[in-house]
């Protein structure tokens, strides 16, 4: 038995309308944006969080992007590390296609199955940015999953995976352009061909399924085939209601589907996943998800072409007097002190108390020596705080926040999210806050991350 | 150290501070170290050993990161030289160390000199930037130095009913007094509401709250009392010194215990001068006090540290007027840092030749009438380090 027994979604907290894009386009659709210090790694630790990991007994990790080309820390060793999975676990990278969430998700099903794995957590996360200028002609949208295979029950059953080829080249990106050879061709000899392949070879009887979706820019051609299957389009197939809200988030979009159909109960659930071949999974929902997410998502608006702009730099900082600063950082130092800068591991005084993100010799208060580690909470209240003008960022000022933590422990961090000042970002003394995992700066050729707060 | 070293500054000397474009860090040294001789009527071959103070020689041509970098612009060889680095208190601790090497009797005449030279960069790329590149990566990244004293600003706002007008005022005090010395960089009074509209650096510091990036050099030359020759010197004698580090440069951000309301490195060193001076009521037995205004939330702050009134009261000494020339006990009358400028390694020199400059009788315009006993005040490093000097015109 194969079953998703948990699953998390992270969207940015920023949006972007067509019509704030190009204010003369008729589209009607959004994109979740990144805010200027995220990326595909911290909206997978985001959703992986949500996750609570720590006593599930990981021993897989599959990640799927098609964000990154080989680029340092954009791996899934990486987010291992930052998840403090176990040491030399397994840890498989899918990219390539936009196939690359389902490609990970069969073979996640298949190491469970073979009793191998007992729990595989699969991640897939796409920040993907269209040619400036072009936005409003691509449904691009950021987003993270994440999903644990697991051997035991959970809110849904895996009852079929499977996958056909067809290296026929259809939409591609190429240096940040929607590249089409000959619609035509591609749709015929690609899509259309692989369709028929598909619905021969797998044996599909339409009466086994509730709902069906077609994950694919070309599902309507499909249309005529399915019907001929036995399917009953108006009502096995599902509408995408994920683009219009977030854009299409490439390697996470057809386990998006997959989790909509999950959260609104349609029972068992077929899905196409269709990119230079198809991915064919099905599913069976089991129990009624309490808190569903997709029908409840939240964001704020970018208002402006340029803000949208500014976010799209992703760490180029510029400010008054400054030109781009090359911040000094140190590989060694980040393995060195990873149980503070990551796993925010602190200490404890044992005589009195005092909580510690960083040890000394001797407790500043009692000057008692024996300390015991202590986790820290991610959650805290405000301090005090400043805005710093002078700080080289995408968005001045740079709030920097002193905050004490849930359960002892304090840490001074920048906000994040916060590029309007309004009533969901202007902090005061006393003020709730969270901690968010988010980039730093881009230097040594790869990204750097730390903690960062919202409000609450 | 409870013990008064009996030490006294028989010369004093200090460059203009500004943007001194078309002098080098070695022309500042020249000029500071040959005015503090001629004032002390002595000769170069005089000095037995000698103290450099500079905080920051990664921001200039790496000028001041060892003793070698008075000796040569002085052709003063063959004598032990120390670069002292110690954050903000780095000139008032090379007047220590030579104090306690004259006790020791390691020398018998001794020069502290300190300089910056920072503006051989744009403001925003000294300081500033050594903030961002150079500092920790993660920890406390994003802060600039005035930010690590807003935070301050804002609790104490917070908790003692301190206004923006409180702490603006202290720079219209501090820009005042710069008018009166002509050796201030700034010398241009101001308005309170100049300072509250004038550009925001961190909230609630205005630019005009944050001193200017400035070059600058100040030397003394000290001797022991006992060697003091009353008819060639008009000596000023060193009561009290005290130094302390009660934080560390991270430590206040990560310790819940770390109110932001004072800073206990000048309360520690406080005690430690004060002790050596004699000095039990502060407000009563002092005449005049130059305090390390950065910021003008640190002045604001100091005066609680350095025991001239109670926690949560010095708003009411900047309301009454008590620190202004004139007043109960004169604050910054040279203009304080936000006047003046701050080259670092040279500040906590140039407090001194202000304050001995007061107890001589020397400050023209804005003299302190009948000065006999002053101190000193330099915090850096943020809030960790404070040195704290009593100075006196009797022994």
């Amino acid at each position: 038995m194969s079953t998703i027994k948990k699953y998390a979604v992270a969207f940015p907290h920023f949006r972007i309308a067509d019509t704030t894009l190009h204010p003369r386009v008729r589209s009607k659709g959004n994109h979740a944006v990144c805010y200027t210090d995220e990326d595909i790694m911290t909206l997978a630790f985001e959703a992986c969080s949500q996750l609570q990991l720590k006593s599930t007994g990981v021993d897989a990790i599959l990640f799927a992007s098609t964000t990154p080309v080989f680029k340092e820390r954009y791996h899934a060793s990486f987010l291992a590390d930052l998840l403090e999975l176990p040491q030399g676990i397994l840890a498989f990278d899918f990219g390539g296609t936009s196939r690359a969430g389902t490609d990970a998700l069969l073979l996640a099903d298949t190491l469970v199955k073979s009793g191998a794995y007992r729990n595989v957590l699969l991640v897939a996360a796409n920040v993907y940015y269209p040619a400036i200028g072009n936005e409003t002609a691509t449904p691009f949208g950021h987003a993270a999953v994440a999903l644990l295979i697991s051997n035991e029950d959970g809110i849904a059953e895996i009852n079929d995976c499977q996958s056909f080829s067809a290296a026929i080249a259809e939409d591609f990106s190429y240096k940040g352009d929607n590249i089409q050879y000959d619609a035509r061709f591609a749709r015929t000899a690609g899509f259309v061909s692989n369709m028929a392949t598909v619905l021969k070879k797998s044996n599909l009887y339409p009466t086994t399924v509730d709902a069906l979706f077609l994950n694919s820019p070309y599902a309507k051609l499909a249309f005529g085939s399915l019907k001929k299957a036995g399917f009953n389009l108006e009502t096995q197939l599902l509408k995408d209601t994920i683009t219009p809200a977030v854009g299409y988030t490439g390697a996470c979009h057809g386990l998006l589907q997959l989790i909509s159909a999950i959260e609104n109960r349609k029972g068992a659930t077929l899905l196409f996943d269709y990119m230079n071949g198809t991915n064919l999974i099905r599913v069976t929902s089991t129990i009624e998800i309490s808190k569903p997410v997709l029908n409840n998502l939240l964001f704020e608006n970018v208002e402006t072409y340029q803000d949208y702009l500014q976010l799209r730099k992703q760490g180029d900082f510029e400010s008054r007097g400054y030109a781009a600063h090359e911040m000094f950082s140190s590989e060694m130092m980040q393995e060195r002190e990873k149980d503070h800068l990551v796993y925010l591991k602190g200490y404890e005084c044992s005589s009195c108390g005092t909580v510690y993100l960083m040890k000394a010799e001797r407790c500043n208060h009692c000057h008692k020596s024996d300390f015991k580690k202590k986790q820290l909470s991610k959650t805290g209240k405000v301090f005090t705080l400043t805005s710093e003008h002078y700080f080289p960022a995408s968005f001045t000022p740079t709030n920097m926040v002193v905050i004490d933590l849930d359960g002892g422990g304090r840490i001074s961090v920048q906000q994040t999210d916060d590029m309007f000042q309004n009533e969901k970002t202007i902090l005061k003394i006393g003020d709730g806050v969270r901690l968010v995992y988010r980039k730093m700066m881009e230097n040594d050729k790869k990204p750097n991350y730390f903690w960062k707060c919202k409000k609450i | 150290m409870s013990k008064k070293r009996d030490i006294a500054i028989i010369g004093i000397g200090m460059t203009k501070f500004g943007e001194l474009f078309n002098q080098s860090y070695d022309d500042l040294v020249r000029d500071a170290a040959t005015l503090a001789i001629k004032d002390a009527g002595i000769a170069m071959e005089d000095i037995q050993a000698a103290w450099l103070s500079t905080a920051f020689p990664e921001i200039g041509v790496f000028k001041g990161r060892s003793g070698m970098d008075l000796c040569e612009p002085l052709n003063l060889y063959d004598i032990p030289v120390t670069r002292v680095s110690n954050f903000c208190a780095s000139g008032a601790d090379a007047i220590r160390n030579a104090a306690n090497a004259l006790v020791a009797g390691e020398c018998d005449v001794a020069m502290a000199l300190g300089v910056e030279k920072l503006r051989d960069r744009t403001p925003q790329d000294s300081i500033v930037k050594m903030m961002v590149e150079l500092t920790h990566p993660f920890y406390q990244k994003g802060f600039t130095a005035a930010g690590t004293f807003a935070v301050y600003a804002n609790r104490i706002m917070h908790e003692y009913g301190v206004t923006k007008e409180d702490i603006a005022n202290i720079s219209v005090k501090n820009h005042y007094h710069g008018t009166l010395n002509d050796k201030a960089h700034h010398r241009i009074a101001c308005t309170l509401e100049q300072v509250l509209a004038s550009p925001m650096v961190a909230d609630p510091l205005t630019v005009m709250d944050s001193c200017p990036t400035t070059d600058g050099a100040a030397c003394v030359i000290m001797v022991r009392a006992e060697d003091v020759n009353k008819t060639k010197h008009r000596p000023v004698y060193i009561d009290g010194i005290g130094l302390s580090i009660a934080t560390g440069w991270d430590l206040p951000f990560f310790d819940t215990k770390h109110d932001f309301l004072s800073f206990k490195a000048t309360q520690n060193a406080a005690k430690m001068a004060y002790t050596q001076a004699g000095i039990t009521k502060p407000i009563d037995e002092i005449d005049l006090v130059e305090v390390h205004d950065c910021f003008s939330i640190v002045e604001l702050l100091t005066y609680e540290d350095l025991g001239l009134c109670k926690p949560g009261e010095a708003k009411d000494m900047i309301r009454g007027k008590a620190t202004q020339l004139g007043g109960q006990i004169p604050v910054n009358v040279s203009g304080g840092l936000l006047s003046c400028g701050h080259p670092v390694g040279a500040t906590g020199v140039r407090m001194v030749v202000e304050v001995a400059s007061h107890l001589r009788g020397d400050a023209g315009e804005r003299q302190v009438v009948g000065a006999k006993k002053g101190i000193t005040h330099n915090i850096g490093g943020p809030g960790a380090i404070a040195s704290v000097i009593v100075l006196n015109i009797e022994n």
